[in-house]
């Protein structure tokens, strides 16, 4: 509540418009081969067996274009996104030396440069983290999904691995990990279409406020000395959270919670005739008790996750730090079912993922009041009818083809459909990649940060604006009006003003860090 | 801590308790079993208890994590209604310490070995050991070779079997999940065998 009326209330003065040199168009976009994938890149993914039969001698392993390795500082394999680990020693070996080389120098080595491969290193202790890629992205967004990677392990295992190489500095700790490989493709997958990997912060389901306000009630009515977080889950997306006595969630710790639940089959067991008949005295139900660290919480100790999917993609986590709890938290889950059944938050929450988010088609014609604009009138612009919109086909208004609005207050972020312009996996990873670009070179401690950036490639225009209390994204056809685009991001920021209380979870939001 | 009472009377560790919602009636025992499956990874523990309960086999099935609970009613042939709740923990190494969280209060163990790995078969002789050292004093224990559908790959004899369970005081079975080979004799017969076992105080229904 609080963010809103700040928003409306002191509206940010218009900043200065800076453009970036990099308004050209680029002659090296197109260095993403283009495969088909036959499905798309988010929910119907379907995790695969990672390519067991491939070492560091097959021309394949070799061809693929981003690696992720962990390693133990005896240079053990521990995990490899393709190939076989055990295969992998030598590969692991050399690493590991490469490593230690530059150490012994007292220094660490961060990034090396081959080619078009950049080795990005990332030291924890007595896990190292490595990733290959000739994807071009920024040396900052490897780094960053590095540290998702060891984060992802933490929340498995916890810090205390730390202690079994204490004792014994060449431990094996493939067995630990047992089974756990499709939690960190998962990951690695997300990282090309869940923009929380890299803005870090998280996403709501798109609900009509009463809806969530009901989900919200049972939480909050849940939330007792025994639960220390609440979490009504649709896929990645939060429905709503409760945090008992003011402790908070880092969207980190949501995204890869939430990665470690969906990804694990074995929570995962639904019972339709209990779901389409909505009868929960049905004869069997399955819920699960495992132990997670959350690694921004505490990344030494385990909490305890009470989990039970309510339907193919709702989930409620239960988050304790009792070990003795359960049938506690099943008798809360029993609760909070009933609830969301007799209000039909389900249902609610069914029709919100057929209808999708924000749709770039519906962007209202003109910004209506007094708030906030991102542009002077006396800006430059590239075309002389600025303010008249050419017709750009099949896209949003003014070419618009996407955007990504981050509210920096509540820590969440919206991101649009994609217009059909951007219509497959491809297309879709590409603009995510260019956001990554520009998130990293908005948010650059050297020459940043920066305020608002224009540029022009042959893909798309991307237009970034970041303010004290949000951060906008939004991507338009290449041949988009300058003025045009920053009038339109004027009015996304407007919409999502307007429809705030849909899309992002309001009011004493635990999730502020 | 609201719970706490609700917490002790569950972890009584009664195999079978008077349960009030009685049909009304006839002259049925309703128990309430806590049951426990422990066993190496891979040696289907789910897939047992997933046929058990919903009578499905799935190939592809998932590795455990933590441990899912699950209950299924069945009826006896003598009338004798008992629900189990059962928990399904995950074999992997890491979880191993954590074990206790959920045989604690288990009336009964299963613990599954897999026909085919006589490592899974050491596996289940160090869970039965640990159950006798830590597990309830009246726990009552099964010893299950899952997967017998593939007898030719076999590499624990009948025997081997028959001999740990009966120096340790185990029922023995073996099943198949697959082709539900004796999935539900396990559940109904061991059923049978741990209420002659257990103290005819806890019985009454």
């Amino acid at each position: 509540m609080a963010s809103s009326s700040d928003l409306d209330g002191n509206p940010p003065p218009p900043p200065p418009f800076h453009f970036s040199d990099d308004e050209r168009g680029s002659s090296s976009a197109t260095t993403d081969i283009v495969h088909t994938i036959p499905h798309s890149l988010t929910s119907s993914w379907i995790p695969r067996k990672r390519n067991l039969d491939e070492d560091d001698a097959s021309i394949s392993w070799r061809k693929r274009k981003k690696h992720f390795f962990i390693l133990s500082h005896s240079g053990k394999p521990i995990y490899s996104r393709y190939g076989d680990e055990f295969k992998l020693a030598g590969f692991s070996a050399t690493l590991q030396a490469i490593v230690s080389f530059v150490e012994n120098g007292g220094d660490s080595v961060k990034l090396v440069r081959a080619g078009k491969h950049q080795v990005v290193f990332l030291v924890k202790g007595p896990i190292y983290l490595v990733c290959i890629s000739c994807t071009e992205e920024p040396y900052d967004s490897l780094r960053g999904q590095l540290e998702l990677i060891y984060g992802q392990m933490l929340v498995i295992l916890t810090k205390s691995i730390n202690r079994y190489f204490e004792k014994n500095p060449k431990f094996d700790m493939t067995p630990l990990l047992g089974g756990t490989d499709i939690v960190f493709s998962s990951l690695i997958h997300s990282f090309s279409w869940n923009p929380g990997t890299f803005i870090h912060a998280y996403t709501c389901l798109p609900l009509a406020y009463a809806t969530r306000q009901v989900a919200g009630a049972v939480l909050q009515d849940v939330a007792d000395s025994d639960v220390l977080f609440a979490t009504l889950m649709c896929r990645h997306m939060v429905i709503s959270l409760v945090g008992a006595q003011k402790t908070s969630l880092h969207p980190d710790d949501m995204l890869l919670l939430s990665n470690f639940v969906m990804s694990s089959e074995s929570f995962r067991q639904v019972d339709l005739a209990r779901f389409y008949l909505s009868d929960i005295t049905h004869k069997w139900t399955s819920e699960s008790f495992s132990p997670v660290c959350l690694p921004r919480y505490n990344p030494s100790a385990f909490l305890y996750a009470y989990i039970h999917y309510f339907d193919a993609d709702t989930y409620l986590i239960l988050l304790t730090t009792s070990s003795d709890v359960f049938y506690h938290l099943k008798d809360c889950r029993i609760r909070v079912e009933m609830v969301l059944l007799k209000s039909n938050v389900l249902s609610e929450v069914q029709r919100s993922l057929l209808d999708g988010g924000m749709h770039v088609d519906d962007l209202p014609p003109t910004p209506c009041s007094g708030s906030s604009h991102l542009i002077h009138n006396s800006l430059p612009s590239d075309s002389p009818e600025r303010f008249k919109e050419p017709d750009l086909g099949i896209a949003g208004p003014a070419g618009l083809w996407h955007f990504i609005y981050c509210s920096i207050y509540l820590d969440q972020y919206v991101s649009s459909e994609f217009s059909s312009s951007i219509n497959t996996p491809q297309q879709r990873k590409r603009l995510y990649r260019a956001y990554q670009k520009l998130f990293v070179s908005m948010h650059d401690k050297g020459v940043g940060p920066h305020k608002t950036q224009f540029r022009r490639d042959e893909n798309f225009v991307l237009l970034c604006w970041v303010t004290q209390d949000f951060e906008l994204y939004a991507a338009f056809d290449p041949l988009a009006d300058k003025a045009l685009a920053i009038n339109t991001c004027n009015r996304i920021c407007q919409w999502v003003k307007d429809v705030e209380n849909e899309i992002f979870l309001l009011g004493g939001s635990p999730l502020s860090w | 801590m609201g719970c706490a009472s609700s917490i002790a009377a569950r972890d009584s560790r009664q195999l079978g308790f008077p349960n009030s919602e009685n049909d009304g009636g006839h002259d049925a025992k309703n128990l309430r079993v806590k049951l426990v499956l422990l066993g190496d990874s891979g040696v289907g523990k789910s897939c047992i208890v997933l046929r058990f309960v919903r009578g499905q086999f799935d190939p592809t099935s998932k590795v455990t994590v933590g441990a899912s609970f699950l209950s299924q009613t069945i009826a006896l042939q003598d009338s004798t209604t008992v629900k189990f709740e059962i928990w399904d923990t995950a074999g992997q190494e890491r979880y191993a310490a954590l074990a206790p969280l959920y045989y604690r209060g288990a009336a009964v163990a299963v613990v599954v070995y897999d026909i085919t790995s006589p490592d899974s078969f050491s596996k289940a002789q160090y869970w039965v050991k640990e159950l006798q050292k830590h597990g309830s004093p009246d726990i009552v224990m099964a010893l299950v070779g899952n997967k017998a559908d593939l007898n030719e790959k076999r590499e624990v004899a009948v025997q081997d079997g028959i001999d740990y369970a009966e120096k340790n005081s185990m029922f023995f079975i073996e099943t198949s999940a697959k082709t539900a080979d004796n999935i539900n004799e396990l559940f109904e017969d061991f059923v049978d065998y741990a209420t002659s076992r257990l103290p005819p105080d806890i019985l009454a229904a």
